[in-house]
């Protein structure tokens, strides 16, 4: 197997290609014309059975916006004086925010950065993770999801609080995410605060994908078959692949009508690529279809870059005081206002 | 302290996004459980560190006005990142005098959430400088002005 199962945690005397991945991120950053001939020329390794090879340990962490903030309208890509400004403008912020103490965006922020684990730097050159519509920005959810979405205020227990549970009467008002239960797809594959490695094994037949972020492993066949049976729903959906090329295609039905994702749940059709670009890059699209909620389908890119560091467990029910302290707070705000 | 230097090291280049300006979030909503109406500095002794998920917590005795020693949580960040910055359980010894600035909890409990944690002399429990991902609040005789 080529994939590596551990490595040692003295990573700082690892010497080779896995230890060049940040200076790599760098160099695509200052260079997207040369990266973009090298992936052309590159063809990804395969496995001893002859699929594409996308085994390892990945980051997606970054912060190139997801969606592209107004002050880049109009531009899909960032030059480099952009990006070192983007990169120091998020540094400076940093700073300034200490001024706001006292307020409820200085509690949200929680903490310094040390604990937070979000990335240094952008890891693409385009200004936003989302790549359709060609505006990089989600488009508007449809009237019918408005309304969905209104609903779901009035009754946060109904939908389990899904992803943007807000409620503080119990437990399942809350989103799924901070009930340790899942983020849901493409949540679960998309940048966090902190845990944000990935490992990918493959078998003949299967890719598996371990996710740091509240644990678990997506196993995927691909075998192209078709999905289980409608009436069957998951909070991850069912998710079948097949290869096109060298790319992994994963599509995924089935969702609960709980693990939602932006407004869209049961109705959510996601499809998935997984295209290792060069040594150090697997290039994670994903498309989310699903007209009940949104106007037309839309497209975000999110690189994945080889890191040698390992993934440690997230047993997020070992100690969740955080959900004690937001519903007994809750209660004793209650009896201060009565 | 030496996982101290070791995380100034591996984290010196940090040019931090901070939480405000970025769109991804903690696990679970630091605004629905902490005040932001009861900023609290609190000066205490470290009498344990629970190294557990989603998120650490550091316990400290803190003397009230009367002398009275009272028990409080510091919730930190999770024990993943902390080991990937070179801090592990044993970093935080049950003895060290720390200073925390953070929110109480809102259901008024001796909980709060550890937004900095300074060693008496100045330097950042975690930190050891500037330029760590700390905004420099000039505590810190270190970091640069």
């Amino acid at each position: 197997m080529t994939y590596r199962s551990t490595l040692p945690c003295a990573a700082f005397l690892l010497i080779g290609v896995l230890a060049l991945a940040p200076v790599r991120a760098a160099a695509q950053a200052a260079s997207p014309t040369k990266a973009k001939a090298a992936a052309r020329s590159w063809t990804p390794p395969k496995t001893p059975w002859g699929d594409p090879d996308l085994q390892g340990v990945y980051s997606n962490k970054t912060i190139t916006p997801f969606e592209r903030p107004a002050q880049f309208a109009g531009k899909a890509e960032l030059d480099d004086d952009e990006i070192a400004t983007l990169e120091r403008q998020a540094a400076d912020r940093s700073v300034d925010n200490r001024t706001a103490k006292g307020t409820e965006a200085d509690v949200t922020s929680a903490y310094n950065e040390f604990w937070w684990d979000r990335g240094k730097k952008v890891t693409t050159t385009r200004s936003s993770l989302v790549i359709d519509p060609p505006d990089g920005r989600v488009p508007p959810l449809t009237p019918e999801a408005q309304q969905r979405a209104a609903e779901e205020w009035k009754q946060p227990i109904y939908r389990g609080g899904g992803a943007n549970g807000r409620g503080t009467d119990w437990a399942t008002d809350r989103s799924l995410f901070e009930r340790c239960i899942t983020r849901g797809l493409p949540g679960a594959m998309s940048p966090s605060a902190y845990n944000n490695n990935y490992r990918i094994v493959q078998s003949p037949g299967y890719v598996a994908i371990q996710i740091e972020m509240l644990g678990g492993t997506r196993i995927i066949p691909t075998d192209g078959g078709s999905h289980v049976t409608a009436s069957l729903r998951q909070y991850m959906g069912d998710s079948r692949g097949h290869w096109e090329g060298h790319t992994l295609v994963v599509e995924t039905t089935n969702f609960t009508n709980r693990a939602l994702y932006r407004g869209a749940a049961e109705n959510l059709k996601l499809i998935e690529r997984f295209t290792k670009v060069d040594p150090n890059t697997l290039e994670y699209q994903f498309t989310v279809i699903d007209p009940t909620t949104f106007a037309r389908p839309w497209s975000a890119s999110v690189p994945y870059l080889r890191t040698d560091e390992q993934l440690f467990e997230y047993a997020c029910h070992e100690g969740n005081y955080g959900m004690e302290g937001i519903l007994s707070g809750a209660r004793f705000e209650e009896a201060r206002k009565r | 302290m030496t996982t101290t230097r070791l995380s100034f090291a591996c984290a010196a280049s940090v040019a931090a996004v901070l939480a405000a300006s970025a769109p991804i979030r903690a696990h679970h909503s630091f605004a629905a459980e902490f005040d932001a109406e009861q900023p609290i500095t609190l000066r205490g002794t470290v009498t344990r560190v629970e190294w557990i998920n989603p998120h650490t917590w550091i316990h400290i005795n803190v003397k009230d006005p009367d002398g009275n020693v009272v028990e409080w949580m510091i919730e930190g960040g999770t024990p993943n990142t902390l080991l990937r910055r070179g801090v592990d359980k044993n970093s935080v010894p049950a003895g060290l005098e720390v200073i925390v600035d953070g929110y109480r909890a809102k259901n008024g409990t001796n909980r709060a959430n550890g937004r900095d944690i300074t060693l008496p002399g100045g330097r950042k429990l975690f930190l050891g400088s500037s330029g760590t991902g700390a905004p420099a609040d000039g505590r810190d005789p270190g970091e640069k002005k």
